[in-house]
């Protein structure tokens, strides 16, 4: 089995979830699967702009995005913002791209709560039958939103922020990399896009993170 | 004007100078008469430019009709006196009159600094102004007002100074052909500093261009002595059928050089390691008092700004006779400083690598290099700036910072002696840099493959261009990179009628704007909150400092108030305790030339013999480094293991130079890492190179296996600089030059920022999605022929397996150790699995919040 989609437990606000290399949450009580930030069409963008980036990252997202389906059974994906990255980026090959996926997964529920990138960018064609909303979306005891933040009465996951954060080791070894981060009421997933950079987050002590490395997902909460 | 006659004028203005003529600048200017293209190398100061700058003048004299007499009256007359005539205002309204009437570009004057401009362009005027020329002579750089280059883009002047980025937009306009169409020189001043680098690429690129649209130009470079100077004439030639033979000209011999030292009273207390000590200040301040004027060179800005404060701290009274000069300093602050250095107005000058060059600097009565110069040239190039007069003594006194260094100097000293001159070698095939110039050709009218092709191929760099890597290169800019996917709304390069040419409007306009080779961390500009500009610093060290805290910068003490989009605003603070500014610009390694001196040096010390003071001042030091260690002798090399509370510390000391120790501490690691999971960081210097696990690492049989073997070198070399990181910073210049990545329009909103992206990501991407990707072969490539000097990294791996080891564990670091266990940055190589490796890991927690 890919090792990029066994899913690591993390038990957050008295649910086991799970954690996948491959950059995706999944509850398996509501079979539920959370991703964020995947800015399909970043390529397309800059090439737009003429800065040559390949085309291939839309299809490597989308195989990403294919083995956690099969692999969790998922009957519902929401994406958690920044679904398509720019105005720029609506190039038919890419939304092509993205339709026929869509329909190799016809059974599965999708929503998307709209990011700050889908303001701009506009929402997915309407063909796609990708449920569009503001507002978080709540499934108790948690809400998923783009941007972290508190909501009553809820522990909210999202996105936004691409955490990345620095480990030290010995022998001065360093390392800097992409992490699930949760804190005491909010927890930000990394980005999931094959073409997306990493921002440093400041964990405080007591809060759970997870860091991707290659194809495992490691504990290293302090 | 009768060639004589044209002779007799030029010969008079010489002695109206008070000065005449050398043999070398004859025979530069009947080459040049005759139609030939050459190289003339000497020191900074000893005519070159005007062995440049006559030749033309007399051409065209002698192209015009006899001067009416009452003008030849009056240029004679003015020759004559005892002080040149100098052009007044009142003669701006001839010259607006004479823009116009004044002769269509003849010489093109290209030199890599801006700052260096201002200079030429004054040396070059002083001629023009007394023989009353009708020639108008302008200078285009970064610079250059937008009024100014308009005009300028219209019709040039008869004489432009520019440099190499400038040179590049002016080739992007249509017009080019018209623009050149009377061109007869071409002249590339300080051509050693270009060569090397990938600027000095983009001139070969834009020299083949002007050839090719003008091939009755001559091109003369001017340089500094160097050990190439034969490869430096092709590079600037040109190759191939019709480039022109070239002759090199040698100019004054250089003057009687002596190096000394200030020595530390104790070497007890002297540092054995580290840059930043200024424990001989007292020693320097001494002999600045010697005479009236001083420059002291530092390695880096940061410690000119360090020994700025010191200097003053120690001697207040010298306020206002002593300044700092450096490359990120504001424009005028440097222009006041080198105006008042012409003049004598100041008693000491603080400077970096940015006073090295330059037209006409009076000379200085003491010059001091602080740290060691690393190469043997750039001490003889700064020991010229002392004496007055021309076959008067040169004189440098070196300041160390740190014990080891006074080994270096000796060595330098050895070097100067013997005529030992670096070489300096022409970047060759760089993609990125062909990329951006098939973007400024198609911009500028346009061009066919075939044509541009057989021109490129012309240069030294692309001589050995394949086939293949034409049209890889071609591809990237016009459809985009693999060979079977065209993406069409990728449109840079469009072809119309068998022409690559550029339509659209946004990619000229970002092509223009980020047009030059130079690559730095994101400069931030330092103001004044109310008024005034400071200089430059770079991103890195603003991102780190919060509201209040206090710093030095171009000599102030400064507190900071805030940072918004590129612009950082301070305010003075009363008295200054704060941090000195950290740039990122190269650590000088050692050059070829300088570490086979050293080696020479330690062999001696190893059999007891310290000839000189400053090794004979090291004696203390050698025995503790005996006592704990060893000493390598000639054919030894020295290997310490030592065990710490960091982990397992392997020291191995080959003495070639830091960037051919980069290559060796990932070939070890590499090699050791074979044979057990383990992970090493390394660190590397001049001297040497560590190897950091935290398990034991298998010495002794990686020893046995072949450690320093240089069989599968081919195989291994490559192999272990993938497992580094190095490809992928290399790949930051790499990326910023084909225009991946991009510093931004002046006034960015959301539009820009989501057009930004990390070189690393793009690197990343690459390896990931377009493996094919030239540049990304190119970013291998360049880090094993540049940054490790790979031929040097092979002759050293042989002379290690030659030698004889010699395996110690010290008790303690060893002085020879010291530097590296304090060095920072750290290079990484593991067998380990990443998650392996980061189970063992600690989270950063106490970094402050956003």
């Amino acid at each position: 089995m890919n090792p990029m989609v066994e899913g690591t437990e993390a038990v957050i606000a008295g649910e086991t979830l799970e954690l996948f290399a491959a950059r995706a949450v999944f509850r398996r009580s509501t079979r539920t699967l959370l991703v964020a930030d995947p800015h399909f069409g970043k390529a397309a963008a800059f090439r737009a702009a003429g800065v040559f980036v390949p085309e291939a990252t839309t299809a490597a997202t989308l195989a990403r995005l294919d083995a956690l389906l099969e692999a969790t059974s998922a009957r519902r994906l929401i994406f958690l913002g920044d679904f398509l990255h720019a105005k720029e980026g609506r190039h038919p090959g890419t939304l092509q791209t993205l339709s026929q996926w869509r329909l190799r997964h016809s059974a599965v529920e999708m929503i998307l709560v709209r990011g700050n990138h889908d303001e701009c960018a506009g929402d997915p064609p309407e063909a796609m039958r990708i449920v569009c909303v503001d507002g978080p979306v709540l499934e108790p005891p948690f809400a998923y939103a783009h941007r972290p933040r508190e909501i009553r009465d809820a522990y909210v996951l999202a996105g936004h922020l691409h955490p990345g954060v620095v480990l030290l080791g010995a022998g001065r070894q360093r390392e800097r990399l992409a992490c699930f981060w949760f804190g005491s009421r909010v927890g930000v997933l990394p980005a999931f896009g094959e073409f997306t950079g990493l921002a440093d987050v400041a964990p405080a002590p007591g809060d759970g993170v997870w860091v991707v490395a290659d194809d495992q997902v490691v504990d290293v909460s302090g | 004007m009768t060639k004589r006659s044209v002779t007799a004028v030029r010969d008079r203005w010489f002695k109206s100078r008070g000065w005449k003529p050398f043999d070398f600048q004859r025979e530069v200017w009947s080459a040049y008469l005759s139609g030939e293209s050459g190289l003339i190398h000497a020191a900074t100061g000893t005519g070159k430019t005007l062995a440049a700058w006559w030749g033309p003048v007399v051409e065209w004299m002698t192209e015009q009709g006899s001067p009416s007499p009452s003008r030849a009256l009056s240029i004679a007359a003015k020759l004559g006196a005892s002080k040149p005539v100098t052009v007044t205002s009142s003669d701006s309204k001839r010259k607006a009159r004479g823009r116009s009437a004044a002769p269509p570009l003849r010489v093109l004057w290209i030199t890599p600094l801006r700052a260096l401009a201002a200079d030429t362009l004054e040396a070059l005027l002083a001629p023009a102004r007394d023989l009353e020329l009708p020639w108008t002579i302008e200078s285009r750089t970064g610079d250059t007002s937008s009024a100014a280059r308009a005009r300028q883009s219209r019709r040039l002047p008869t004489a432009l100074v520019t440099t190499p980025e400038s040179l590049s937009l002016l080739l992007t306009h249509d017009n080019a052909v018209e623009l050149f169409g009377d061109l007869r020189a071409v002249i590339v001043d300080e051509w050693h500093e270009l060569i090397g680098t990938k600027r000095g690429v983009q001139v070969e690129l834009a020299l083949a261009r002007i050839r090719k649209l003008r091939p009755e130009a001559r091109t003369w470079g001017l340089s500094a002595t160097i050990g190439n100077l034969g490869q430096a004439r092709d590079a600037l030639l040109g190759c191939g059928a019709g480039a022109p033979m070239g002759r090199i000209v040698r100019g004054v011999e250089p003057k009687t050089v002596v190096v000394d030292a200030l020595l530390p009273e104790t070497i007890d207390r002297f540092p054995w390691a580290g840059h930043l000590g200024t424990q001989l200040l007292p020693k320097v301040i001494a002999a600045i008092e010697e005479g009236q004027s001083a420059i002291v060179f530092t390695n880096t800005r940061s410690q000119t700004e360090i020994w700025y404060q010191a200097i003053l701290a120690e001697r207040p009274d010298w306020a206002g006779s002593i300044a700092l000069h450096h490359g990120s300093l504001e424009r005028k602050k440097r222009e006041w400083v080198e105006d008042q250095l012409r003049i004598g107005g100041l008693r000491c000058v603080v400077a970096t690598s940015s006073l090295d060059l330059g037209v006409d600097f009076a000379p200085v009565d003491r010059v001091l290099q602080v740290g060691s110069p690393k190469a043997i040239a750039r001490l003889l190039q700064r020991a010229g700036r002392s004496g007055h007069r021309p076959g008067a003594i040169s004189r440098v006194t070196c300041v160390p910072t740190n014990a080891l260094e006074l080994v270096e100097i000796a060595a330098a000293r050895d070097g100067i002696n013997a005529g030992a001159m670096e070489s300096r070698f022409p970047v060759e095939r760089p993609l990125d840099v062909l990329a951006q110039h098939l973007v400024t050709v198609a911009l500028g009218g346009g061009f066919e493959s075939a044509d541009l092709l057989a021109e490129v191929r012309c240069t030294h760099a692309y001589h050995g261009l394949t086939d293949a890597e034409w049209d890889w290169a071609l591809r990237f800019v016009s459809s985009g990179g693999e060979a079977l996917r065209a993406y069409p709304e990728y449109a840079r390069l469009v072809v119309e009628d068998g022409r690559y040419v550029v339509r659209a409007r946004d990619v000229a306009r970002r092509h223009r704007l980020a047009i030059g080779t130079i690559v730095s961390d994101a400069q931030i500009s330092v103001s004044y909150l109310h008024g005034g500009s400071l200089g430059t610093m770079e991103e890195g060290f603003i991102a780190r400092l919060r509201a209040g805290d206090r710093f030095f910068f171009a000599g102030k003490s400064l507190e900071f108030v805030r940072v918004r989009d590129m612009k950082a605003w301070v305010r003075r603070a009363p008295n200054g305790r704060g941090a000195i500014p950290r740039w990122m610009g190269s650590r000088l390694p050692l050059s070829g030339e300088l570490a086979d001196k050293l080696r020479h040096r330690l062999g001696e010390a190893a059999n007891g013999v310290f000839g000189g003071e400053e090794m004979r001042a090291l004696e203390p030091i050698f025995e503790v480094q005996q006592e704990w260690s060893a000493i390598p002798g000639p054919g030894e090399i020295l290997i310490e293991r030592l065990k710490t509370r960091e982990g397992w510390h392997l020291y191995f000391y080959p003495f070639e130079g830091r960037l051919v120790h980069e290559g060796l501490a990932a070939l070890f690691a590499y090699r050791l890492s074979r044979l057990r999971p383990i992970s090493f960081t390394m660190s590397s210097n001049d001297y040497g190179l560590e190897l950091l696990s935290a398990v034991e690492p298998p010495l002794d049989e990686a020893l046995r296996a072949g450690l320093f073997s240089p069989e599968r070198l081919l195989e291994d070399v490559p192999a272990s600089l993938n497992a580094t990181e190095m490809a992928r910073r290399q790949f930051r210049e790499i990326a910023r030059v084909a225009g991946l990545v991009f510093p931004g329009f002046p006034r960015s909103g959301k539009t820009a920022r989501q057009l930004q992206a990390s070189s690393g990501l793009f690197f990343d991407v690459f390896q990931r999605h377009d493996p094919g990707n030239l540049l990304i072969t190119q970013a291998h490539r360049e880090v094993l022929e540049r940054q490790l000097e790979r031929s040097r990294l092979g002759v050293a791996l042989q002379r290690l397996s030659d030698s004889r080891v010699v395996l110690t564990n010290p008790p303690r670091p060893t002085p020879l150790a010291f530097g590296l266990l304090v060095d920072r940055t750290r290079e990484k190589v593991s067998s380990e699995t990443l998650s392996s490796r980061v189970r063992r890991m600690q989270l950063i927690l106490e970094r402050a919040a956003g």
